[in-house]
């Protein structure tokens, strides 16, 4: 299909205004008063024990989700694609489950699951606080991870097929060396998409968290609490500024890091 | 050799393999010949351990392999469409079965180099799959399979992915390499000329059964039903009776025919010349009979169709010899 030349031009303006007034302007903006006095104020801002504290928390969580999404992801995809059982249609529908809840309700569950009067509260009598400490943050960041590998890896298994790991059979590989040395390498492509996405709704997730988290600075703060905190409690704009530039600095790496894969990807 | 014994395999209400039976002896290298559906390809990959018979037993050199995993069969196995390791050189893809194995490396590099150099890949072993042509990939497929020594050597339509000149090539090869390399070989394929070509036996499979199982000559000269005599080669109907295309004899309405043949001709028909094809040095005259309007197609050599001088609407008499009519007849003793 041809179109006229006013017609891309104009297609093409209303694109760029649109991607600018909802992207780069607020970006922008944020990193033009967090770099607007110079590079000193941000360093002192995102130095405080506080804002430590709550850079290692968030890289803490995502440590501790990735591996478990890793596995639990393959597995599951592997599953999907591979076996037929009664019930896949709707573990189909589970998985796609965080995408559709929102996170505040996640929290709100969560609470509702292992909090004090929940199902599960009994654990925090036996001294294994959930709520309000470090695994409520982590299985709340899991639920809204939890799609990632799974959605990522699943059409790259789809397509391989099977011939290839029917052909190590034959070759002699058991099934653990044919998953190693066969499955593994050709799924690897979608798995990095998946735990990138995987980092980055980790280290951004805010509404599941803040519900389960004590939000103690320096205790129970992750990088988003912190941006929330600083501005909302202790009206310290610049660092609420600061910090989200730092989460937006570590988004960018992650970023960075798999377009970087994919130049990579494609050349090999 | 491989034996299968009564082997039956359902999927659902639908018996791809129906109580076969089939001896493979040892050395040779036997053609899976059937139609889509026929239960070919489920034979072999039961053969191979990759599907899981319903009942009966499959025996390689003497030993029960009905429970045997793939892995302990001694099998080697190409698949359709190369199965090629896409991540690795085309020297780890040979290697594998090897590496798996643990041998040492000094000995891997030679078996590696050496299969390559059978298969004509010498000095492709740091490629990858995606840099070679189907017919090399397919070729690095079965120096794969060939790597292990496998007591049997099982191809799933090795080359149905491939263009018909590549095909041709390397069904040859492949019956080069079979009398240089000795291994008990079974291939699927719904091509007869394949099998014709390649084989030194074929099966004839049609909805999970076995038709008949005999060296190419004996199917081709022999069928035991009309289903092999029209699934090997083709065949031309007149009047119920089923001939081979060039066994049909035309003649001009005089009578006098231009081919000398001494038979007396039980089949003799008239028909209408519909159109005549030539196809290098065969023609092929397609015709209709007369008297029940059915069509079929004769097949004569170029010097023939000259002389009795053809042309489409004429009318001819196509004649079957006597030796020829009595091969096709099912459950018949067959031609002498």
């Amino acid at each position: 299909m041809r179109t006229s030349t006013t017609t891309r031009l104009t297609l093409r303006t209303v694109a760029l205004a649109y991607l600018l007034v909802l992207l780069a302007v607020p970006i922008a903006l944020i990193l033009w008063r967090t770099f607007g006095a110079g590079i000193m104020p941000f360093l002192e801002s995102v130095r405080t024990p506080a804002a430590i504290a709550a850079l290692n928390l968030s890289l803490l969580i995502v440590a501790i989700v990735v591996p478990v999404n890793v596995v639990f992801g393959i597995t599951t995809a592997i599953a999907l694609v591979r076996w037929r059982f009664p019930g896949r249609g709707l573990m189909q529908a589970v998985v796609d489950l965080p995408f559709a809840v929102s996170p505040i309700v996640v929290g709100v569950s969560l609470i509702m699951l292992w909090g004090v009067h929940g199902w599960f509260g009994g654990v925090e009598s036996l001294g294994f606080k959930v709520i309000f400490g470090l695994p409520g943050m982590v299985l709340a960041t899991l639920f809204v991870t939890l799609p990632f590998v799974v959605r990522e890896v699943e059409p790259v298994l789809h397509e391989i097929g099977t011939d290839q790991e029917q052909a190590a059979a034959t070759l002699g590989a058991s099934t653990w060396q044919t998953f190693w040395r066969i499955t593994l390498p050709a799924i690897r492509w979608g798995l990095t998409y998946g735990v990138v996405l995987t980092i980055a709704r980790a280290l951004g997730e805010f509404g599941a968290v803040i519900m389960v988290s004590s939000g103690f600075p320096g205790v129970s703060q992750t990088l988003t609490l912190l941006v929330h905190s600083r501005y909302i409690d202790d009206h310290n704009t610049y660092g609420a500024y600061a910090a989200a530039s730092l989460l937006m600095g570590l988004a960018l790496l992650t970023l960075l890091g798999m377009t970087l894969l994919d130049r990579k990807r494609s050349t090999s | 050799m491989i034996t299968v014994t009564a082997a039956r395999k359902n999927y659902g209400d639908f018996a791809a393999l129906d109580d076969v039976g089939l001896e493979i002896p040892a050395g040779s290298l036997t053609a899976l010949l059937g139609p889509s559906g026929s239960g070919k390809s489920t034979l072999l990959r039961s053969i191979a351990g990759l599907e899981t018979l319903d009942a009966g037993r499959i025996d390689i050199d003497g030993r029960d392999v009905t429970a045997v995993p793939p892995q302990r069969r001694g099998i080697g196995f190409v698949f359709q469409h190369y199965a090629a390791f896409k991540h690795m050189t085309v020297r780890d893809n040979v290697a594998f079965g090897l590496t798996i194995r643990k041998r040492p490396r000094r000995e891997v590099d030679k078996r590696v180099d050496e299969l390559l150099e059978i298969v004509g890949l010498g000095g492709f072993q740091h490629r990858y799959p995606a840099q070679l042509s189907g017919g090399q990939r397919q070729r690095m497929a079965l120096a794969r399979a060939l790597a292990v020594d496998p007591q049997v050597l099982l191809l799933d339509e090795p080359f149905g992915a491939l263009d018909a000149k590549v095909r041709a090539d390397l069904r040859r090869w492949l019956r080069r390499l079979h009398d240089e390399v000795h291994v008990t070989t079974v291939l699927v394929t719904h091509d007869q000329e394949e099998a014709l070509d390649v084989s030194d036996r074929i099966a004839v499979l049609n909805a999970g059964r076995i038709e008949q199982v005999g060296s190419p000559d004996e199917l081709y000269e022999q069928p035991a039903n009309d289903f092999v005599m029209s699934f090997l080669g083709s065949v031309a109907n007149i009047g119920g009776t089923m001939v081979r295309p060039h066994d049909i004899v035309l003649e001009r309405e005089s009578g006098v025919s231009l081919v000398t043949d001494a038979h007396p001709a039980p089949t003799r028909v008239r028909a209408t010349v519909e159109r005549i094809v030539r196809l290098g040095f065969e023609v092929r005259v397609d015709l209709v009979n007369d008297a029940n309007g059915d069509r079929f197609a004769a097949q004569v050599t170029r010097a023939v169709s000259d002389d009795l001088g053809l042309e489409p609407g004429e009318t001819v008499h196509a004649c079957v010899p006597a030796a020829a009519t009595r091969r096709g007849t099912a459950g018949e003793s067959l031609a002498v």
